[in-house]
């Protein structure tokens, strides 16, 4: 098997666990579809502003959450946001970790905020280095000369 | 008649090309297809999904998935515009208003609730909205209905889902024009505008000459004046159909259009037509007006809408002015009769005229005075207009718009003899010798508008559109009817207040003061004055005949001659139509001279008014005299024409009516008579009276129980 051959397994094969272990859904699907000539970097480039905006809110909420009296509004108010950019790229995990984060907040619980502001954090980790992983393996291969597969 | 054939044919071109015009989100026929140049507006305050969102948008749009260089934050460009900031989004929706098709809105924005931009937008810029948002509970989605969202979408976002948008924003349009209108005819700004350009160049073209290029910058001017007054009334009341404010300047373009269309039926409606007949006046309809009838197309509203091209106005505005002003008219010529409008449209009323074969209007209605009691004047208009009656003091609202108008009639073209490039009135067998004469002389005081000159013998005052009457208006109307009255009973010629200039003439309820130019371009008001009559210009009933730009350049001149009457009204084109009594005051068959005069005052001759004259003139023969009550020699009370009474000189009766006409000036004349030819020749226009009179007959049965009810309201 050629190098390119393998390389492209490996991506599909990466792409699919990172299906199944529900890191990324369906929308990252249509990330990818978006992705064409006109914007050959359009998957990294949306990921890119998605890490951004989710350390940003993350630190914020973390300020928030460290307050006397945490203002469970605000609180509220970016991990509605979080919940919006993290579905709309397809990253689940992280979407999911804000629905019960929303549950925290409007319950004031700020013991379970906290918790799951922590879990964002790791999730954000897991899927960025997954996420780089992946855009890894796809410059490999259309260095080899070959394309990215379109997922199905 | 083949000009207005062209103008109308032209005026039907642009109309068409309505249809052609489209809306880039309109384009219906693309089916499975996103509309491309659909111009797009998100908000997000999630670069993120704000970024999708273009990329999704741009690929919708173009298909090919082109994507946008626009990565700054309200960086116009064609197709998908992204703001992360509300605030942004509303300054570029208000800068450039009418570019974005639809906005796409986050719910949740630190600078601005979502809502809250939906609901601006909504109300300036009557854009369609989505929502969006993470939240998809049935709460929130709740929410963005009532706040007016025309769809909520839930992210994460489909590109599915936003291939679809196009829909709102051709289901918004289709509501909109369908609310009233049922035809389903898809218009949008763009196309009225692009349609009233066609207008205002087919104007130019048919007037031909500097006098219709001046009104048709005006018209344009105006039009578009009013253009951005209607689109700023309609905006703010987004959400609901907003109440059309029918201000003189579209009214204008409502008689405009109306004459341009040729109304047939309201021909039958127009008030000199009608007033003839009541007065049982022989009418003579030029055989020009004849074919024109014949060929003129529906004027029906959905027409006129177009015609009109005023954005922001439905069909169902129009369809509701139309009968208004259908009402109007049909109380006008109840009016006119009461008031012995007879006198102004005879200028010599014989009372021996000869019985109307149209019917005869029982005026036995009238009241003792012979006055239409102001309170009927006033609820008359305010009928009409919906407005308010208003105080009995009548002011000319705009006198600006007077000079304006007079001040066009300078520029338009004198043309001697022929009714301004019209045929012309015609005066019947003892009148006619006057005629040419008076016409010119008609003409000069057209002409020279700004300035009234005082020799302008059978000068019909400027005429001023009779307008939309309301309170103001049949205030005035009372007064100039009153005035009449006295001046008729006087039996002699007041003086004539200083022709020219003079707008202060009040306006008489009937004037539309039409576009300024084209108010008082008709100048040819008709100066029905009778020199004879101590006629009071208030009575003049002016027709303006003016409005050039209007491309109905038919002059419909009528006589109406009535053994020694010869009234010769020169219908203006909408909104410049005066009727200046003819004599008023005496009928005095034995005074051609002045018969010649009277009728020549009677002529509106406008120019070439591309709007309609009113027929009313020149009927011959198919009016009988109702009764010399009818004919009772009460000055012609002026049909809306307030004009502070001024005695008129004999030979300047005319100049009385100028002033009278500059009153005139904004008020709404409902006179929608097609210009027409006069015809000269008796025999030929009775039997067009004939078949004319006809459906007026028939129409007009009720006309007793009008005045009836005229007097009840």
């Amino acid at each position: 098997m050629d190098v390119l051959s393998q390389l492209q397994r490996q991506l599909a094969d990466f792409l699919a666990s990172l299906y199944r272990e529900g890191f990324v859904d369906d929308q990252f699907t249509q990330l990818q579809k978006l992705q064409d000539e006109s914007s050959p970097d359009f998957v990294m480039e949306v990921v890119s502003l998605f890490f951004e905006d989710c350390e940003k809110l993350v630190n914020n909420m973390a300020k928030v959450l460290e307050q006397q009296v945490v203002d469970f509004k605000q609180v509220d108010s970016h991990v509605h946001q979080l919940k919006g950019s993290s579905s709309s790229i397809g990253a689940a995990r992280i979407r999911n970790v804000c629905i019960a984060f929303k549950t925290f907040c409007e319950g004031q619980n700020r013991e379970g905020c906290l918790r799951c502001l922590q879990q964002v954090n790791h999730e954000h980790a897991q899927l960025k280095a997954n996420l780089q992983s992946l855009f890894t393996l796809e410059r490999q291969i259309v260095a080899a000369g070959g394309s990215v597969p379109a997922m199905q | 008649m083949a000009t207005l054939q062209r103008v109308a044919s032209s005026l039907s071109t642009s109309a068409s090309s309505y249809g052609s015009c489209k809306d880039a989100g309109a384009d219906v026929t693309v089916s499975d297809q996103f509309p491309a140049g659909l111009r797009v507006l998100v908000v997000d305050d999630d670069i993120t999904c704000l970024r999708l969102l273009e990329k999704m948008l741009c690929r919708c749009l173009y298909h090919d998935g082109t994507d946008t260089t626009n990565r700054e934050r309200g960086f116009y460009r064609e197709g998908v515009t992204t703001c992360s900031q509300a605030t942004a989004a509303l300054k570029l929706l208000r800068e450039r208003k009418g570019y974005f098709d639809v906005v796409l809105s986050d719910v949740h924005m630190p600078d601005m609730d979502g809502f809250k931009l939906l609901e601006l937008v909504g109300l300036e810029m009557d854009l369609p909205v989505i929502m969006m948002s993470a939240d998809g509970r049935t709460s929130a989605v709740m929410r963005g209905i009532r706040h007016g969202a025309c769809d909520y979408l839930i992210k994460p976002i489909r590109e599915e889902e936003l291939k679809n948008i196009w829909q709102h924003v051709i289901r918004k349009k289709w509501n909109e024009n369908k609310e009233q209108e049922h035809s389903g005819s898809f218009e949008d700004n763009d196309c009225y505008k692009q349609g009233n350009d066609d207008i205002e160049n087919a104007s130019s073209v048919n007037e031909g000459g500097e006098e219709g290029v001046l009104k048709g910058q005006k018209k344009r001017n105006i039009a578009k004046e009013e253009d951005d007054n209607e689109l700023e009334n309609d905006d703010p009341s987004a959400s609901k159909k907003p109440r059309v404010v029918w201000s003189v300047e579209l009214h204008q373009q409502f008689v405009c259009a109306v004459n341009q269309l040729g109304i047939d039926s309201t021909i039958f409606n127009d008030p000199l037509f009608l007033i003839a007949r009541k007065l049982s006046l022989r009418v003579t309809v030029s055989f020009a007006q004849r074919n024109f009838l014949a060929t003129i197309s529906e004027a029906v509203p959905k027409r006129i809408l177009e015609l009109m091209n005023v954005p922001g106005l439905t069909r169902e505005n129009v369809a509701s002015h139309l009968q208004k002003f259908r009402l109007y008219l049909k109380r006008l010529s109840g009016v006119a009769q009461q008031g012995g409008i007879s006198n102004t449209f005879c200028g010599l009323m014989d009372s021996n005229v000869k019985v109307n074969p149209f019917g005869r209007f029982d005026i036995q209605t009238l009241d003792a005075s012979g006055q239409i009691p102001p309170q009927t004047l006033a609820a008359l208009h305010a009928e009409l207009f919906g407005r308010p009656t208003g105080s009995l003091v009548t002011t000319v609202d705009q006198p600006a718009l007077l000079q304006a108008s007079m001040q066009g009639l300078k520029c338009i073209p004198v043309e001697h003899g022929v009714a301004f490039g019209q045929p012309l009135v015609k005066c019947q067998s003892n009148i006619s010798k006057h005629f040419p004469r008076n016409v010119i002389s008609f003409e000069d005081v057209a002409s020279g508008f700004g300035a009234w000159p005082s020799n302008s013998v059978g000068t019909v005052g400027p005429s001023s559109n009779l307008g939309g009457m309301n309170g103001q208006n049949s205030n005035m109307l009372m007064d100039i009817l009153q005035q009449q009255k006295q001046q008729q009973q006087s039996q002699q010629q007041s003086p004539l207040s200083e022709p020219s200039r003079s707008i202060n003439v009040q306006p008489s309820c009937l004037v539309v003061p039409s576009q300024s130019s084209a108010t008082f371009q008709a100048g040819n008001s008709p100066a029905s004055v009778d020199h004879n009559c101590s006629y009071n210009r208030s009575a003049m009933i002016d027709y303006s005949l003016l409005s050039p730009q209007l491309n109905n350049s038919s002059l419909n001149i009528g006589q109406i001659s009535n053994g020694d009457l010869k009234t010769t009204g020169v219908s203006g084109y909408s909104g410049s139509v005066s009727i200046t009594p003819l004599s008023p005051c005496s009928v005095n068959p034995d005074n051609t001279s002045q018969q010649g005069r009277s009728s020549t005052m009677a002529i509106q001759v406008g120019r070439q008014l591309p709007g309609f004259v009113p027929n009313i003139s020149n009927f011959q023969g198919s009016y009988s005299a109702k009764s010399s009550e009818v004919l009772d020699q009460r000055p012609l009370r002026n049909l809306g024409f307030v004009g502070k009474c001024t005695s008129i000189p004999s030979r300047l009766a005319v100049d009385e009516f100028e002033s009278t006409m500059s009153n005139l000036d904004h008020e709404k004349i409902y006179m929608d008579i097609s210009g027409n030819k006069v015809k000269q020749e008796p025999s030929i226009e009775f039997v067009d009276n004939a078949r004319v009179g006809i459906p007026i007959l028939q129409q007009l049965p009720p006309s007793p129980s009008d005045l009836m009810s005229v007097f009840t309201e």
